[in-house]
């Protein structure tokens, strides 16, 4: 892409996400939004082949609708009570559809459909993009909004727990796999919001470092399937040590870091008397946590049956920066002893 | 006055229903066209003439004519409009439930203006509209300069988007 575009479409989107953050009006949260779905559309579409531009018309369709609720859902707002600020929202009705809205933007269950789709049709750097960046501007509106109906965000969280782990069991696209963790992910951040917002940060940054990881190992390997992950101990043989550690924390096993979270979710939703909440989502964590336990086993248990030609790949320098993937892949296995100092960090 | 806002809300409806039912792009866009004209005169009935005119100005007369152009592009050899029984069937399933919905919440008529006004005594007015645009250009300077950069960006991803002619991601027409 002409860089000159790619710098005008990428500081679009670090705009889009800073004017999020930075609203106290739902018109400027709005817009903020609206430029991140915008920016990252030529993105999407860069590699001009039908699947690529079938993600994007998805994902455009799915964004637009959820922004048009979020307006509509404000504008209510302003309509019954005069108010615009974000966080001064008190109606439930107008709450409501915007945390549906939002639900819609960031891909929770039962509104979760287009993302396993779209990001099957990305290459593996935007769909890092938008596994991550387009994430940060709606959970910055989540935070702050009071919801009003604790139903509601208890049957997202858990649908998102339960049908992030289920809809993954049978994947064999890395892409996919990664959509549907996405989704369990997300589902355990919003169970927890009406509780501890803080921990729902700290929630929504692990889980950032360890997708982080885990798309660079990908893209790394230059796999977007299992049978390509299975080659990678030729490839990269440190890298393919470690990914098994990075994958368990992804699915939440201590002493990695992907505990943090969930130990800190179970012990605020027990503390808050939702012992069988918090114990139907720990069972449901076991689903994801067999994905990533079949990936780990293709990647560095077995070794594929292969012929002795494809034992030893040409070991070419790889173009890709490996800082980055080894600054995120120590934070995804050794940030646990740090937990009181994180959520410290995140508590205001 | 109460006749011809009811023939004006109507006409919104039943565009609505027109839209939605699914036709081709050329009588979607008629029907963009009736909603975005009848939703002006019902502002009109309610006070907001000034905001009435800008967006028949911009909205219709700029940002639709722009859209009827290119759905007129994208050319159907047979265009379905109403004669054909699966839109019809759309359109009076809306129809319907339009019925239904107005049965449910029948009663009353709101009659009132949405602009809000100041004034001081015989010396100004001071109109929520027209107020409200002046503060858009004075104190407001920083969203429009930001509303003009998100246009900017809108051109670019467009521009991105239809890149290539025919070896790009939309192939030209």
């Amino acid at each position: 892409m002409n860089p000159y575009i790619l710098a005008i479409l990428l500081f679009g989107l670090g705009l889009g996400t800073t004017i999020t953050f930075a609203s106290s009006h739902w018109l400027l949260a709005w817009m903020g939004l609206e430029m991140n779905t915008l920016a990252i559309i030529p993105l999407m579409a860069q590699h001009h082949h039908p699947r690529a531009v079938e993600a994007t018309t998805k994902y455009f369709l799915t964004q637009a609708a959820a922004a048009a609720t979020l307006l509509f859902a404000s504008i209510t707002n302003a309509w019954l009570t005069g108010q615009w600020e974000i966080q001064q929202i008190t109606h439930p009705l107008p709450t409501t559809m915007i945390t549906l809205a939002l639900a819609l933007k960031i891909g929770l269950a039962p509104l979760h459909a287009w993302l396993p789709e779209v990001l099957q049709g990305l290459d593996l750097t935007t769909g890092l993009i938008l596994s991550t960046w387009q994430k940060l501007a709606p959970f910055a509106l989540i935070l702050q909004i009071q919801p009003s109906n604790s139903t509601t965000l208890i049957i997202l969280g858990l649908a998102s727990t339960l049908i992030g782990g289920w809809g993954g069991l049978n994947q064999t696209q890395l892409r996919k796999i990664l959509a549907y963790s996405s989704i369990a992910h997300l589902g355990w951040m919003i169970l927890v919001l009406q509780f501890s917002p803080s921990i729902t940060l700290l929630t929504l940054l692990t889980y950032f470092i360890m997708t982080f990881s885990t798309f660079l190992v990908f893209k790394l390997n230059k796999s977007t399937n299992i049978n390509t992950l299975a080659t990678s101990w030729a490839k990269a043989p440190a890298l393919t040590a470690l990914t098994p550690l990075i994958l368990l924390s992804l699915g939440g096993l201590p002493p990695l870091t992907g505990f943090m979270p969930k130990w800190l979710i179970l012990q605020e939703l027990t503390k808050q008397g939702l012992a069988p909440t918090a114990t139907l989502a720990a069972l449901s964590a076991l689903l994801s946590l067999y994905f990533y336990l079949r990936l780990s086993y293709a990647m560095a248990l077995t070794i594929s049956p292969n012929n002795l030609t494809g034992t030893t790949p040409w070991r070419l320098p790889s173009t890709q920066l490996t800082y980055p993937l080894a600054t995120s892949t120590a934070m995804t296995i050794c940030l646990l002893p740090l937990t009181p100092a994180i959520s410290a960090l995140l508590t205001p | 006055m109460v006749y011809i806002m009811f023939m004006f809300l109507f006409g919104l409806v039943l565009g609505l229903a027109a839209v939605a039912s699914n036709p081709s792009p050329y009588f979607a866009a008629l029907g963009l066209v009736a909603v975005a004209g009848m939703g002006c005169g019902v502002l009109v009935g309610h006070g907001g003439s000034f905001l009435s005119l800008v967006l028949f100005l911009i909205y219709l007369g700029g940002m639709l004519v722009v859209f009827a152009y290119s759905a007129a592009l994208a050319a159907e050899p047979y265009p379905e409009g109403w004669g054909s029984w699966p839109v019809l069937g759309v359109m009076m399933a809306y129809m319907v439930g339009v019925c239904a919905a107005a049965g449910l919440f029948w009663g009353g008529w709101y009659e009132g203006a949405w602009v809000s006004a100041d004034e001081f005594a015989e010396f100004s007015v001071f109109r929520g509209d027209i107020g409200g645009v002046a503060l858009m250009y004075s104190v407001g300077g920083g969203v429009l300069v930001m509303g003009a950069w998100v246009l900017l960006l809108t051109l670019f991803v467009v521009l991105e988007l239809t890149r290539g002619l025919s070896r790009g991601a939309l192939r030209a027409v």
